[in-house]
């Protein structure tokens, strides 16, 4: 069946077997900056915003997001112009292997959409299905509200 | 993985999704947040009835209660402005308990229910606040209460064409209180004993009591026994100890990795103590 969709501004029409899952359609289209961790919702590595809403990729149907707008983390920013989230990330050592970074950013970004102003508590609630085997989770909660109190998004 | 899955429909109206439920020549199925199916290696399963273009996404104050439409993610449960009271307060508890953020907003209101599995979390909610199902056949439509739906597995008590479309949740005025306890290994971890509480009083005495366990039993179940024992009497602490356990007598206790029968059955009497002291805590003036 045909999957039309949009990806990080792109409209993109793609062949997929029915019962594939989004996280596969989206790595053998090109955007590997989607992970698999576990493949059964409990790392958050796979994380994308599907129609604003953070969601695991490994546990949506790609057949769900017909007509939806998805944003992975190559639709954040690039390395010569990184997003104020990830250069929070950067800045703050909340990054090591990078494995969970994708997933993680993508949860820090819709949360800064929604409270651009966010608690301690805000963010560990957001980041609460993102594991990181890496860096522990204090270096990225500072980094988030380090990116939220510039004022950026 | 879903091997043999075929077809994909979206249809945009209730009509519509039953007949597609309703067909012989093909087995299709209801997909919600699909948190569940895209896990199952169901054979049988050749179509998906996605349900998310019928407008079944919201959260209305009826004013005798809320009417939440069953495609709601649990996360807009969790954060919803407009549940208030004891109910909206147990609702966001329970919710706010469900997997991590990414989960909540894939799983839906209606497949956390008909979905069950022993550690759901909203179900037992649902019974300790005296929900109410409906459940719709195209046009024809039944209201059943919560507590019947779990008496059975959902997906068997529902004929294969009919959909949960609203869970529909009383108010509670004022002298009411809730809790919800959730016991599991680690934060996100499903719970292997869970106790949602109501408590109305009225004139300094408990008017009604429920108490809904969740992780301990093969479905989410409420205790009568205890409940009925509990009401008329005044709320002291010695009353809820010996109402925890009442409650945690004449259960078919589960057991599996994450605990042995007989640990439940020595924590749930305390769980069921705790839920009660902090529901009379909640009681609103
Ligand atoms: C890693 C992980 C952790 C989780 N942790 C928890 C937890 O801590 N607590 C908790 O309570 N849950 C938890 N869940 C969720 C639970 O296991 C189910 O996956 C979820 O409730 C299913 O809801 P869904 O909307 O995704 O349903 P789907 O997967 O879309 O559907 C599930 C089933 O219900 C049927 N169905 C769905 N909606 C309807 C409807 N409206 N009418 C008729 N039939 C319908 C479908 O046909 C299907 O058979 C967790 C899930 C995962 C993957
Ligand atoms: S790969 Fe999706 S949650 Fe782990
Ligand atoms: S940086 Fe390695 S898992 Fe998080």
């Amino acid at each position: 069946m045909k999957l039309t969709l949009t990806i990080n501004g792109k409209l993109r029409s793609i062949e997929i077997a029915p019962n594939v899952m989004l996280l596969d359609v989206l790595r053998a289209a090109g955007y590997k900056g989607v992970k698999k961790g576990c493949g059964e919702g409990s790392c958050g590595a796979c994380a994308v915003l599907i129609d604003g809403r953070p969601r695991n990729s490994c546990l949506t149907f790609a057949a769900q997001c017909e007509g939806s707008e998805v944003l992975t983390v190559e639709g954040l920013g690039t390395p010569e112009n990184p997003h104020p989230l990830q250069d929070a990330f950067v800045r703050h050592g909340a990054t090591q292997c990078g494995y969970c970074n994708p997933g993680s950013l993508i949860a820090a970004k819709s949360l800064l959409d929604h409270t651009p102003a966010p608690t301690w508590e805000d963010v560990k609630e957001a980041l609460d299905g993102n594991l990181c085997r890496c860096t522990g989770y204090v270096k990225r909660i500072e980094a988030v509200l380090d990116a939220a109190s510039l004022g950026k998004k | 993985m879903l091997k043999n899955l075929t077809h994909v429909h979206r249809p945009s109206t209730i009509e519509e999704a039953c007949a597609l439920l309703a067909a012989q020549d093909r087995k299709n199925v209801a997909l919600a947040g699909g948190t569940f199916l895209a896990e199952s290696a169901d054979l049988t399963i050749q179509g998906l009835v996605d349900l998310s273009r019928l407008e079944l996404g919201y959260i209305r104050d009826t004013g005798t209660g809320y009417a939440i439409g069953a495609m709601t993610p649990v996360q807009d449960v969790f954060k919803s402005p407009v549940l208030q009271g004891p109910s909206g307060k147990l609702l966001k508890a329970a919710t706010g308990r469900i997997g991590s953020t990414l989960l909540r907003h894939a799983i839906t209101v209606g497949g956390n229910l008909v979905c069950v599995f022993p550690w759901s979390d909203l179900p037992p909610a649902l019974l300790a606040l005296d929900a109410e199902v409906q459940i719709r056949k195209g046009i024809p439509k039944r209201t059943v209460p919560v507590q019947t739906l779990l008496e059975r597995n959902p997906r068997d008590f529902l004929d294969r064409a009919e959909l949960v479309t609203e869970i529909i949740v009383p108010a509670f005025g004022p002298g009411t209180g809730t809790s919800f306890t959730k016991f599991a290994k680690t934060a996100n971890d499903y719970g292997l004993a869970t106790v949602a509480v109501r408590l109305t009083l009225r004139q300094g005495l408990i008017r009604e009591a429920r108490l809904a366990i969740s992780g301990a039993t093969k479905r989410p179940v409420r205790r009568p026994a205890a409940e009925a024992w509990l009401e008329g009497l005044a709320p002291t602490p010695a009353l809820f100890a010996e109402a925890g356990v009442r409650a945690a007598q004449d259960l078919d206790l589960t057991q599996d990795f994450r605990a042995s029968k007989e640990y439940r059955s020595e924590i749930l009497p305390v769980l069921v103590r705790r839920g009660l002291e902090e529901a009379l805590r909640q009681v609103t003036a």
